[in-house]
């Protein structure tokens, strides 16, 4: 029976104009999104990594001078695209490409690519993902509102029942056939999609992105669902289909275009961000100050006592090491430690946001697929908080091999040694490599709850419909 | 007609989805506003803070060269010595450049959330005190704000839809259309009056509640220019409206059932908010594509290094080329500041065209996508409430080009001392130039935005055309 409906269900949406349309429409305009999306990412890809390769021609073919000079010359990082980033950009236009690698000092990710492009930007971000968040969505919604709403108004649902059809079989059927009618658009689009990242991945790329793009088909099937099984629920619970249309609207806007910024405002208020002036204020303060009291000057004072004792020699200049060196390490090391106190703060309060962010799904369930979507990509937050805590792990690697190559071969006080460039190479390049899924997984548990739990009640709520408005 | 509107204004006044348009509308106007003044008021303390960093900064700077001047340099070394100018000009003693927040800013948030508002200028390259960013979520940042121009832009259509959708359609399903065309009047007048009655209250409520949000954001409208802000962003947005309305009015005219004019207009309120957009930004991105701030970063370094190489012989050519720095006729090659100079400024020079090529590939980027912005009204109108509430790209160019000048008038203050190797007073900090905003005049910002007038009127203007044939055709 319920393979009945779904036929009849799947043949009618298929005739239908509307349908047609829509699905032509959304289909141009997914093919526009991917092969721009692929074409972007193909550029960009290209730009950092000749870049990159630039940046470590500049480090290993300085001349011969000092490795505190070598140092503070340091070396630029750009942040690598990720393949998915073709089909969801999520946050790539709004943080910043590139940092740079220097002595005693952490610096923040610069040029954020949205601030290169226009106003029109802020419309909106034309990729796969955005079509799916938003544009499926409604095609759904216009493809079911009508579903019993419809028939109510025709009188054929009060035929149907007196034909003796379970109210659930009749919902599962309606379900099924709307699915259906959705795969003959989705099916050939999913195909092309994995057309397009196998296309504009280099060689073997895409292997470990498998799990990634499973996943994915199944964040926005699961979501899909969701939208289906609401239109329905709606449909079967509005007297006419002119008032099923009109709740389902506004839950989409809110759900798409209200949802979004009302959340960021809500976290932002409870998570407040400090501005650049003050983070960047406190950050000094506790650079010069130390943290928790340990002043910069005790702290030499105490390592030089230290390292007297060490080499058992009663002053600086008779030490086979140089001192200024040592001491600069150890300022790096404590400047470390407020780097990470400060940013990790900073991350965190992020973190804590886009926590804020993920729980409106509670209510948007486009909060969860968003959130779903960009940390699959690895496009979200976390995979940026990824690549700057690698960039700065391999700052200081850089630092601290040039500080102790100096400690090594040069005298206290001597700022004129040269090391030889053959140094520069003991720095290996710098090679950066995502993290894995399980991890880019572990911040997105309330969206996986809530998804699944809109999930369940939306296919519990169609296998349950027990009785049917009849006007 | 206007007898006809009078009644149909009961008629409304009767209805429920008056009041609730009216409830909605407020509510949603009344939070954006809240949030656009709340950003406004961060940008203000921000800058308080900067200013007031400055001035303590200065002081104690000042307080140092005091002391020294009196012989005392416990403490002092060589690279924190304000009476050096190379130190002052470089950190010790800059100052700030400071955009402030125009008087409608609290409308639109627009760009001012990803450009910076206060630039820290010192001697040094641009490109050290440029980029400055403010802290934010870059979550928030992709979701954008929720400000007054975005109920405008998206929320008020939908409003305006709803209200009218079926202006023509209802008439017809509740049977009285027939009753009405069979009065010797022009059906066109009575559900001109009908349509009259519904602009009557869109605009009524929104001017009412952009009065309201003026005065409650705090808006100082003696501020020069702000007056005919107001009336313009008033115009706009009423213009907005209208076209809406006319977009209703022509769907109604064809003749359809309310259900499919409802979904029709649906149809095209995603098209012009939501899909004209953001495929025309593809558009404008593919055809003239951002340039690559990486490539450039690369560039500036490759000129940095081959600067640094022949810092000494940069040095030999800046004298050749500026006699004028030589204290005595001599020129001093133990400058290490100096040297720094002239091998800035032959980094400079050496990356004006990349930089030149850079800027000029942005603004043809920006000229394209203003060109052809009349592709939809959502488009046109973004354009113009950004540049109206002054968080438009060109408010932030004109800014730049202010640091830019300031900049120049902060190292012709100090490259002549950093030659000459002079010793700052008390009396020198008390002389350095000071950043003051001058703000672009109205008229600039009031020429800019006219386009939008005639983008916005002209569709209207075609529907109103379309929508009239429509309903004579219902007549006959």
């Amino acid at each position: 029976m319920i393979a009945r409906i779904a036929a009849k269900e799947f043949t009618d949406t298929l005739r239908d104009g509307r349908f047609r349309w829509s699905a032509v429409i959304v289909g141009t305009l997914l093919c526009a999104a991917l092969g721009a999306g692929a074409r972007h990412y193909t550029d960009v890809k290209a730009q950092h990594d000749r870049a990159a390769s630039t940046m470590r021609d500049f480090w290993v073919n300085q001349p011969a001078k000092n490795p505190h000079s070598a140092a503070h010359y340091g070396l630029w990082a750009f942040k690598p695209r990720t393949l998915l980033s073709l089909v969801d950009q999520g946050v790539d236009p709004y943080v910043g490409v590139a940092a740079y690698l220097e002595a005693h000092k952490q610096n923040e990710f610069q040029f954020r690519p949205a601030m290169d492009a226009t106003a029109t930007q802020r419309f909106g971000q034309w990729t796969a993902a955005t079509i799916m968040q938003l544009l499926l969505p409604l095609l759904i919604v216009v493809l079911a509102f009508p579903a019993f709403a419809g028939e109510r108004e025709q009188g054929t649902l009060r035929q149907l029942l007196s034909l003796g059809v379970q109210p659930g079989a009749l919902a599962a059927g309606k379900a099924l056939g709307v699915a259906s009618a959705l795969g003959v658009l989705l099916v050939p689009a999913a195909f092309l999609g994995a057309a397009a990242l196998v296309l504009a991945s280099s060689e073997g790329a895409l292997g470990g992105e498998w799990p990634r793009i499973a996943l994915m088909g199944l964040t926005y099937t699961a979501y899909f669902t969701v939208f289906v099984a609401v239109a329905l629920a709606v449909s079967a619970r509005t007297r006419s289909s002119r008032a099923a249309l009109l709740v389902l609207l506004a839950f989409w806007a809110a759900n798409s275009l209200v949802a979004p910024r009302a959340l960021s405002d809500v976290a932002r208020r409870v998570y407040p961000t400090p501005s650049a002036f003050t983070f960047v204020t406190a950050l000094d303060a506790d650079l010069k100050k130390g943290l928790d009291g340990h002043s910069p000057d005790a702290r030499t004072a105490q390592l030089l006592k230290a390292t007297l004792a060490k080499y058992k020699v009663s002053s600086v200049d008779s030490l086979p090491i140089n001192f200024d060196a040592i001491s600069m390490q150890q300022a790096e090391e404590d400047g470390n430690k407020v780097f990470d106190r400060h940013y990790g703060a900073l991350y965190d309060t992020y973190r804590k946001q886009n926590t804020v962010h993920q729980l409106g799904a509670v209510i948007a369930p486009l909060m969860a697929v968003r959130s779903l979507s960009m940390g699959l990509a690895g496009t979200d937050v976390e995979h940026h908080q990824a690549f700057a805590n690698a960039a700065e792990r391999y700052r200081r690697r850089l630092v601290k091999t040039m500080n102790e190559s100096m400690a090594a071969n040069s005298r206290s006080g001597d700022f004129s040694y040269k090391a030889d460039p053959s140094l520069w190479r003991e720095v290996p390049p710098f090679e950066y490599e995502a993290p894995p899924i399980a991890q880019a997984m572990a911040m997105q548990a309330p969206s996986l709850w809530l998804l699944g739990g809109w999930l369940l009640v939306a296919l519990v709520s169609v296998a349950r419909t027990r009785s049917l408005r009849l006007d | 007609m206007l007898r006809f509107a009078a009644f149909e204004w009961r008629l409304l006044r009767a209805d429920a989805t008056l009041r609730l348009f009216g409830i909605v509308l407020t509510l949603l106007a009344g939070y954006a506003l809240f949030n656009g003044t709340r950003w406004v008021g961060f940008q203000r303390e921000t800058i308080a803070t900067v200013q007031e960093e400055e001035q303590a900064r200065l002081a104690e700077h000042q307080a140092t060269i005091d002391r020294l001047a009196a012989g005392d340099s416990t403490g002092i070394k060589p690279w924190t010595n304000p009476a050096i100018p190379s130190v002052a000009g470089g950190t010790q003693a800059t100052r700030y450049a400071v955009l402030p927040p125009a008087p409608l800013a609290a409308f639109a948030v627009g760009q001012s959330d990803l450009y910076p508002y206060y630039a820290r200028v010192s001697t040094r390259t641009k490109q050290t005190f440029i980029v400055n960013d403010e802290i934010e979520n870059p979550v928030n940042l992709m979701a954008g704000r929720f400000d007054v121009a975005f109920v405008v832009i998206y929320v008020l259509p939908l409003l305006i839809l709803a209200l009218s959708y079926n202006i023509v359609s209802a008439e017809r399903e509740q049977g009285t259309l027939d009753l009405v065309l069979s009065q010797p009047v022009d059906a066109r007048r009575v559900i001109g009056a009908k349509l009259l009655a519904r602009i009557g209250v869109v605009l009524g409520v929104t001017l009412a509640l952009l009065l309201v949000g003026t005065l409650a954001g705090g808006a100082s409208l003696a501020t020069p220019g702000a007056l005919s802000r107001l009336a313009l962003w008033a115009a706009i947005v009423s213009l907005y409206a209208l076209f809406w309305f006319g977009v209703a009015l022509a769907v109604n005219a064809a003749g359809k059932s309310s259900a499919t004019n409802a979904v029709i207009l649906l149809g095209a309120w995603l098209a012009v908010v939501v899909i004209i957009p953001s495929l025309y930004n593809v558009a404008v991105t593919t055809a003239r594509p951002s340039p690559s701030r990486v490539e450039l970063t690369t560039a500036l370094r490759a000129a940095t290094n081959e600067a640094t190489e022949q810092g000494s012989v940069l040095l030999q050519k800046y004298y050749l080329d500026h006699p004028e720095m030589m204290a005595g006729g001599a020129p001093d090659m133990d400058n290490f500041a100096a040297r720094s100079v002239a091998v800035q400024e032959a980094v400079e020079s050496s990356m004006a065209p990349a930089l030149a090529d850079f800027d000029q590939r942005l603004v043809a980027q920006q000229a394209l996508a203003d060109r052809f912005r009349f592709v939809s009204p959502a488009l046109v109108l973004q354009a113009a409430l950004f540049d109206l509430s002054g968080t438009s790209v060109h408010r932030y160019r004109y800014f730049q080009g202010e640091v830019d000048r300031f900049h120049a008038a902060w190292r012709a203050w100090f490259f002549p001392r950093i030659f000459a190797k002079s010793t700052l007073s008390a009396a020198d900090f008390r002389a350095l130039p000071a950043f003051e905003f001058v703000e672009e005049p109205a008229s600039v910002v009031v020429v800019r935005v006219m386009p939008a007038v005639v983008g916005l009127l002209l569709p209207t203007l075609l529907l109103a055309a379309l929508a009239s044939g429509g309903l004579r055709r219902l007549r006959r």
